[in-house]
């Protein structure tokens, strides 16, 4: 006993005294490993309270919204915060996982806008999965950030088509790692339930046993010394929706050979279990484009995509901004009415020199229904067809808009849509599609982000 | 020795947060010579204060974009993701060339190789080549070191030497040139790629020819002065506009006949 302690007195005599400076460089170390676990937790965030005009009170808007019994108001139209957990990098330099979850927390409740991991190879870094509630892989426009979008909101069409752009499902990614020569390459690819994701009111999950394969190939260049990059990408979207006790109508013209909708099924075809029922199609084909220059004048952007397909929605709906043709799960307790539809949106972005000054213009059209025009919308038709209604009317929508970025962190929008509907003398009851509605909204918005 | 004391140095003072006036961030390149000019400058200015803190290039641009820096330093120009996401963070960015520099390649002073040419560099950092006795060279595998993927260099190189072809897994990313030096003068079969300024006689430097081994040309201050040694870059540095009144004295100095002769004195080539 004796001879141990003599033993650790003798150890102990014999450790060299720390100097200030290695106590202070051990310290630094501690520092810097503690730091090195920080690192790898992301918290951001953003916040976008604005203020709105529009043309004239409880009019419908896809600027954030129908007005309801207003035609100004507060709103808080994104408050998110988002965690975002990566991995150490492994021996190939490679982040074999990443977590993220993001709320958005407004005046109408709170709701889950991301909740995914995602799994990288840990070999070459090429093949992710990501699994959970996610941005869906088409298009560009639904996955690029709300808060680095120029204009308030997206466009009609993909609020329509895509509402909450998030949905829920297992995506694979093939992309090359940052520092090879393929990851201008880029292929998403998954499956999803179809339902989008959850807002106040609608709740995520399925209710039919079709899931729905979403997939975007895109490819992105620079050229010009690092002055000019452009991209390029195709989308397709191949689901469906259960047929439940309801019609179903494709379009079709009657006797009079007047455009409108004929039955391709009806409650009697229906299958009463619905293990066997039939689905409708939802397909969707789409192509975007983006080219950005850095020239003497300042930064230029364009971006644009055209998106066709078919869309199974509802019907008659005199409020053109209920999104009725928006594919939720009421639709298959409804009659469903088929639609091929087109739209498609264009970005001109400009900031001015090296000001914080940033020009917008902005212009988008949606046209759920492409097989009628003008005032054969809303026509008579006879026999076993139905006639279209307000909900096939085309819109088009032209923002203009200028941003000020104070700093990093804040960034004000001042932005109007110019919002124009198809017109049809035969839609001249109720709310009257015989002449363009004064529905444009003025917004003005701050964004601070952290 | 020296080195970790004056990083020490530099930690302390930015955990403190010692009365600083400029923060330099960014190009482990750029690093010796922002530390020399701005010793000169503080001397000739009592009263000002720089801290200068390396990295890589990646380091310093990803520092001006969340503020954390006055200047970044670079040894490659600014990527278009950058450009943008600065753009977007509104900030208004100035660029200015402090030097250029020559890219050596080093090998360990054993090496009885001591010239190669593009071609065959690309086919040694691709993976190719693997053995020195397939550039003339004793029988003797090759062990390739780079930088980071963070660092300029490490693009520069890939860029203009490799033809844009991917680094060989097997290549060995050194997270400071410091350590690429260190590994390389330490191993007989290394072969790397450093910023002029920092070859030491514990390496040997290689000539290289651009034109299928007509010429070779040594990296020197000299030729690339007279543009005959081909791996010439241009050394950066990126400012806030807002910041220019702040970073502008020390920026002229740099470019005035005195801090352009520290430029040659480190081993750069100097813009004036």
């Amino acid at each position: 006993m004796a001879l141990f302690a003599s033993l650790a007195f003798t150890a102990q005599a014999q450790e060299p005294e720390a100097t200030p400076l290695d106590t202070l460089t051990n310290r630094v170390g501690m520092m810097q490993s503690n730091l090195d676990v920080l690192n790898r937790i992301k918290i951001s965030g953003y916040l976008q309270p604005q203020y709105q005009v529009a043309d004239s009170t409880g009019q419908p808007s896809f600027a954030g919204g129908n007005f309801t019994d207003t035609d100004k108001r507060f709103q808080l139209r994104r408050a998110r915060l988002k965690a975002q957990y990566d991995a150490p990098l492994n021996e190939n330099g490679i982040s074999p996982a990443q977590f993220v979850f993001q709320l958005d927390v407004t005046q109408n409740g709170v709701t889950i806008k991301d909740m995914y991991g995602k799994l990288t190879d840990k070999w070459i870094g090429w093949f992710s999965l990501t699994a959970g509630m996610q941005n869906r892989p088409f298009g560009y426009e639904i996955g690029y950030s709300s808060s680095m979008r120029e204009s308030p909101e997206r466009g009609r069409m993909s609020q329509i088509i895509f509402p909450n752009e998030r949905d829920l499902g297992a995506m694979i990614t093939i992309q090359g790692p940052k520092t090879g020569n393929w990851n201008w390459l880029k292929l998403e690819a998954g499956m999803f339930n179809g339902t989008g994701g959850p807002s106040a009111g609608i709740n995520a999950s399925d209710f039919d046993k079709k899931k729905d394969f979403i997939g975007h190939l895109s490819a992105t260049r620079t050229a010009g010394g690092e002055r000019i990059k452009y991209g390029l990408g195709v989308s397709y979207y191949d689901g469906g929706y259960r047929i439940d006790t309801s019609n179903v109508w494709d379009p079709g013209k009657d006797a009079a050979g007047t455009m409108g909708f004929i039955p391709v099924s009806t409650k009697a075809d229906v299958s009463p279990s619905k293990a066997t029922r039939e689905y409708t199609k939802r397909q969707y084909l789409g192509f975007d484009a983006q080219f950005s220059m850095d020239w003497a004048g300042g930064l230029t952007t364009l971006r644009g995509e055209y998106i066709e397909g078919k869309q199974p929605g509802l019907t008659s709906s005199t409020n053109p901004g209920a999104a009725t043709t928006s594919p939720v799960a009421a639709v298959v307790a409804n009659d469903i009415y088929n639609r091929n539809f087109n739209g498609a949106y264009f970005y001109f972005l400009h900031d001015i020199l090296q000001s914080p000054f940033q020009a917008i213009v902005k212009y988008d059209w949606y046209d759920p229904n492409t097989d009628v025009k003008g005032d054969d919308i809303g026509k008579t038709v006879t026999g076993n067809t139905k006639a279209t209604t307000s909900s096939d009317i085309k819109y088009t929508t032209l923002g203009l808009g200028m941003a000020y970025r104070y700093n990093e962190n804040v960034k004000f929008t001042a932005y109007y849509d110019m919002v124009e509907n198809e017109t049809s003398s035969r839609l001249a009851s109720g709310i009257n599609f015989s002449r363009d509605l004064p529905d444009n909204v003025f917004t003005l918005r701050m964004q601070v982000k952290f | 020795m020296k080195k970790s004391i004056l990083t020490l140095a530099i930690a302390v003072t930015t955990i403190t947060g010692f009365a600083q006036k400029i923060v330099i961030k960014g190009s482990d390149t750029v690093l010796p010579l922002s530390q020399k000019e701005a010793e000169s400058y503080m001397k000739k200015n009592s009263g000002k204060s720089i801290t200068v803190i390396g990295g890589g290039s990646g380091v310093g641009i990803a520092a001006l974009l969340d503020g954390s820096t006055d200047i970044a330093m670079s040894s490659r120009s600014l990527k278009m993701d950058e450009r943008m996401k600065l753009k977007d963070a509104g900030k208004a960015i100035k660029e200015v060339i402090v030097a250029n520099d020559a890219l050596s390649v080093i090998v360990n002073p054993a090496n009885k190789v001591g010239k190669l040419t593009r071609e065959q560099l690309e086919a040694i950092f691709t993976g190719k080549i693997k053995n020195w006795k397939e550039v003339g060279g004793d029988d003797m595998p090759m062990v390739v070191y780079s930088r980071e993927t963070s660092s300029g260099t490490y693009e520069f190189f890939k860029e203009h030497v490799m033809n844009r072809k991917n680094y060989a897994s097997s290549v060995l990313n050194m997270p400071a040139t410091g350590a690429i030096i260190q590994s390389v003068s330490q191993t007989k079969g290394a072969i790397g790629y450093v910023g002029l300024a920092y070859v030491t006689k514990d390496v040997k430097d290689v000539a290289v020819s651009y034109d299928k081994g007509k010429n070779y040309v040594i990296a020197s201050v000299e030729n690339a002065k007279n543009k005959s040694y081909p791996i010439v870059r241009p050394l950066f540095y990126f400012y806030p506009e807002p910041k220019e009144k702040q970073v502008k004295p020390f920026i002229d100095f740099i470019l005035s006949a005195e801090g352009q002769k520290i430029v040659d004195q480190i081993g750069y080539v100097a813009v004036k």
